[in-house]
């Protein structure tokens, strides 16, 4: 487990696939060997309005780590994490009266995954309930766990297969956070910052 | 390798295969103070090896409730038990969903109720709360458990915890010890439910192993 | 007449009275007898039923002798049968029995009878060679048959040794049952063979671990395998696998318990943490990875072959080397795959002024050195590598030990290299390298210089500047042109004086400062 940075790679214009055979050309490029696919998932519940003041709780799978299942609470003033066991969701569904989720929220980013080095590269389709939304690019390098000694290092090497849509900044989710100690639930909040953003933009409307 | 599938598909296909252990089924009783050795000798006999001596486990559970007034009658309560082991450091938390106990068949030998059993990290009491649970009571149970094939017997003591006292401070609730047999299974294996019947004839007279209907006692109360 | 009638009539009734009185003692003397022996029979079956599962099945009492009960999931039954030991004269087998066969052992003084089905009786145990290649297999194998029988079990055994023996067959036949299995599951680089009563892996390039059962029925003496009397049995991996399997066992029957208390049975304690510590797919795999008996049982025997080819190295360099001197020091305690050992390269009396440290760490297929300045070499399972690696420790060794001898002696060291042998300084040696250093007197007139070679052993020169003597000629004009240095000669360094290198040097560097 290292350190992970989450970053949207534009479109312009080309299609999700076409996008995705771009990018995965370069990757492949620099000697990097695909090793499998992945998921990562999110559905948002929102509490009743008998519970009281408005809740959300979106709960999140990454099939990086398949046997947890992770949540994050925000009541408007703070949020949760938590991570728990595959049957948490067996749990969300016995709390439906309480909690319910829209069915059009339902994001999720999947695509190849590749290895080079001690990075691993996860070029992902985002959808939200089934339309497309864009391009999320993941690079992990593994051999450091604080952002804030590798940060450099894997802003060069997005910058080097991006180009110049590599990020130029921390994601602003670590940007209070580059001298802790980088775990799996960073990640997942880095995810959910950039589908909370896809689900207010408008669908660019083709299907992936 | 195949593109893995979403985490509800999987899940969705265990419950189909019932591959879940969701359902509990459970005995209870008590034994008085001064007969709990003769109990945990008597245990100790019948179990798998205790060769190293019965296990010891010292947990604290805060009991949660979800409630939410529905417009018509009784309100909607969702019962949720948050345990932690105090006597081992890094043990994660364990958060618990307890249902109602299945009316079903009257000779059933055993209590069969859902149950839902997930180890959790630490942030899940403070997670609860904001979820709009309400802390009902806690307390901290101390004693030994055993098992046999799938079974499981824990006998415990159980204390009182009040506000924020230390956990050395607390005080038993009673002069006994509740005695409990269970089995964690998929749904549909009732047959579990007659080796556990055997079992408790094992332990009798000591420990009378039942069916404890929770909504009669509260009515006798 | 009448009295003697009389009399005679009163002595018959008095015999008549002693008569019956000795026929009642008798009877009850026979029953006490009787009784004795079912009394004996139920003692016996007490002090049985102490240490062995019984039961009464309707007539008979039943034994069971397999580990089941103690974490064995082994297929094959261990029941055994406990009859009266006179009831067996009258019926030579109890018709409920399985199987009595089997010569029954004379056992007058053990009023138990225990049968044991005929596949469990005699003495069995696993026999575990390492061999070098296939030569040595075959003259092995002829070997079997002519060695002698192991001594057959004592023919007084009670039965609770005759049982211990039987629980032993059971146990070696799981054990090689559960090997053979894992043999033929095992896609090895060098697939394992199992023919017979013996399964073969390859350990190492041309070494081969063979295990084998050995079972001897007293009834059928021709099939029986002795250990051979040529290779050596290997006990410590005999015991290894008894306690490999053991461990199974333990494992079978001791799952971890759950805390807090309410906590699933049966997960490992690392699959609870993998939830909520979100552990990744390839921790989670890695938890679900177990090495079988027979990769365990190959990489004992790996480290077992590496840790004695490691010694013979070690042994034969330090024999071979008087100087410097050699001394390796082996970890008492040590894994079954692991060992570290400790080598110091020193000169006798000049301990402190150098010294070279290494550590090896033997493993299964491969060895790793640290070297006195932390750098770390990997080597494989071939003996020559560790040879030229202690070889080139040795030259390094006696540079830097003359370079520090030296520095004490108020000499200058000039310059060091401890590999040697690019086209620039000199030819490449066969097997390792050479070091070399260069060293100024305090005045700086003489200069000596050092090469240490694997082969040739160490050459020593001394160039004097200037020369002692001087004579004008035409190229050389001046004597200050002399201070430019001057040529090497060699030094015979067999033909000096001093226990060792290091004794000669000193001694040659103190003859050659000079006295201005």
């Amino acid at each position: 487990m290292g350190v992970t940075i989450l970053t949207q790679f534009p479109t312009e214009n080309r299609t999700g696939p076409h996008t995705i055979d771009v990018l995965s050309k370069r990757i492949m490029a620099l000697g990097a060997l695909q090793q499998g696919q992945f998921l990562v998932d999110c559905e948002t519940y929102t509490s009743v309005p008998q519970l009281g003041p408005q809740r959300t709780v979106h709960v999140l799978h990454n099939s990086e780590q398949p046997a947890t299942v992770f949540s994050l609470l925000e009541t408007g003033t703070k949020t949760i994490p938590l991570a728990t066991d595959g049957l948490f969701d067996l749990l969300m569904m016995k709390m439906s009266s309480f909690y319910t989720s829209k069915k059009q929220t339902k994001a999720e980013s999947k695509g190849p995954r590749y290895e080079i080095g001690d990075f691993c590269v996860k070029l992902g389709t985002v959808t939200v309930s089934s339309n497309f939304k864009g391009i999320l690019v993941e690079v992990e390098y593994r051999p450091c766990v604080v952002p804030a000694m590798c940060w450099d290092l894997l802003k060069e090497f997005l910058q080097g297969f991006l180009g110049l849509s590599g990020p130029t900044n921390p994601p602003a989710y670590l940007q209070n956070r580059m001298q802790e100690i980088y775990s799996p639930i960073d990640t997942i909040h880095q995810y959910l910052e950039h589908f909370t953003i896809f689900r207010k933009s408008p669908g660019i409307g083709m299907r992936a | 390798m195949s593109a893995p599938g979403t985490a509800m598909d999987s899940l969705s296909a265990a419950l189909k295969c019932n591959i879940i252990p969701n359902q509990e089924y459970l005995l209870q009783g008590s034994v008085l103070d001064q007969y709990v050795e003769v109990l945990l000798h008597r245990l100790r006999g019948l179990c798998d090896n205790v060769d190293s001596g019965p296990e010891s486990f010292h947990d604290h559970e805060l009991c949660f409730t979800l409630r939410a007034g529905s417009g018509s009658g009784a309100p909607i309560v969702l019962p949720l038990r948050v345990r932690r082991a105090l006597d081992v450091a890094d043990a994660p938390f364990q958060l618990r969903y307890v249902g109602q106990q299945e009316l079903g068949d009257k000779n059933r030998p055993t209590v069969v109720r859902s149950s839902i059993d997930m180890a959790c990290s630490s942030t899940i009491v403070e997670f609860l709360t904001e979820l709009g649970c309400r802390l009902d009571f806690e307390y901290i149970a101390r004693g030994y458990m055993f098992r046999k094939g799938r079974m499981k017997i824990t006998v415990s003591k159980i204390f009182k915890v009040a506000g924020n006292k230390p956990v050395e401070t607390v005080e038993p609730i009673s002069q006994s010890y509740l005695v409990e047999l269970s089995v964690l299974a998929p749904s549909g294996q009732d047959a579990i439910g007659e080796d556990m019947r055997i079992f408790a004839e094992q332990l009798r007279p000591l420990v009378q192993l039942e069916k404890i209907d929770y909504k009669r006692l509260g009515s006798m109360m | 007449m009448v009295q003697i009638y009389a009399r005679k009539k009163a002595l018959a009734g008095a015999a008549n009275v002693l008569l019956a009185g000795a026929e009642k003692l008798k009877t009850s003397q026979n029953e006490a007898v009787r009784n004795r022996t079912t009394l004996d029979f139920h003692i016996e079956l007490l002090r049985l039923r102490q240490n062995w599962r019984l039961k009464k099945v309707s007539n008979t009492i039943i034994g069971d002798l397999s580990y089941r009960t103690a974490g064995s999931k082994y297929l094959q039954t261990g029941t055994f049968e406990v009859t009266k030991a006179e009831d067996d004269e009258k019926a030579s087998s109890p018709p409920s029995s399985p199987l009595p066969s089997g010569p029954t052992p004379a056992k007058q003084n053990s009023a138990l009878r225990v049968s044991i089905p005929s596949e469990l009786q005699g003495v069995a145990y696993i026999e575990v060679l390492c061999q070098k290649d296939h030569e040595d297999l075959c003259s092995v194998n002829i070997n079997l048959l002519g060695s002698g029988p192991p001594p057959p079990p004592t023919q007084t055994c009670i039965g609770s040794k005759k049982l211990e023996a039987a629980q032993n067959v059971l146990f070696c036949k799981e054990l090689f049952n559960q090997l053979a299995k894992e043999a033929v599951q095992l896609q090895a680089p060098i697939p394992h063979m199992v023919v017979g009563n013996q399964i073969m892996a390859t350990v190492l390039p041309g070494i081969q671990l063979i295990i084998g059962l050995c079972h001897s029925t007293t009834a059928d003496k021709k099939q029986q395998h002795p250990s051979p009397s040529k290779s050596e049995h290997d006990h410590v991996l005999e015991h290894s696998l008894h306690q490999l399997l053991r461990e199974v066992h333990h494992k079978n029957t001791h799952h971890p318990f759950p805390h807090p208390a309410t906590g699933p049975l049966g997960p490992s304690k690392k699959r609870m943490f993998a939830g909520p510590m979100a552990a990744d797919r390839y921790e989670l795999l890695e938890m679900t990875k177990t090495d079988t008996l027979l990769e365990q049982i190959v990489k004992q025997a790996q480290h077992f072959i590496m840790r004695m080819r490691t010694e013979y190295v070690l042994d034969t360099i330090a024999k071979e080397v008087k100087d410097p001197l050699i001394s390796s020091h082996w970890n008492t305690l040590n894994s079954p795959t692991q060992s570290c050992v400790k080598i110091n390269i020193s000169t006798h009396g000049y301990d402190a002024v150098c010294r070279t440290p290494l550590v090896i760490h033997v493993g299964e297929k491969s060895l790793k050195c640290i070297c006195r300045d932390g750098k770390v070499m990997n080597m494989s399972y071939e003996p020559q590598e560790l040879r030229d690696l202690i070889f080139c420790h040795i030259n390094q060794h006696q540079i830097l030990a003359v370079q520090a001898l030296a520095k004490t002696m108020g000499w200058q060291a000039l310059g060091n290299s401890n590999h040697l042998g690019d086209d620039s300084t000199g030819t490449v040696e066969p097997l390792g390298n050479a070091s070399s250093c260069l060293m100024s007197s305090p005045t700086g007139d003489r200069i000596i210089a050092v090469r240490c070679e694997p082969h040739t052993g160490i050459q020593v020169s001394v160039a004097h500047s200037p020369r002692t003597d001087f004579f004008p000629s035409r190229l050389v004009t001046e004597r200050k042109w002399e201070h430019l240095g001057g040529q090497f000669r060699d030094v015979r360094l067999d033909k000096m004086e001093g226990r060792n290198f290091l004794h000669k040097m000193e001694l040659l560097m103190a003859s050659l400062t000079s006295n201005s």
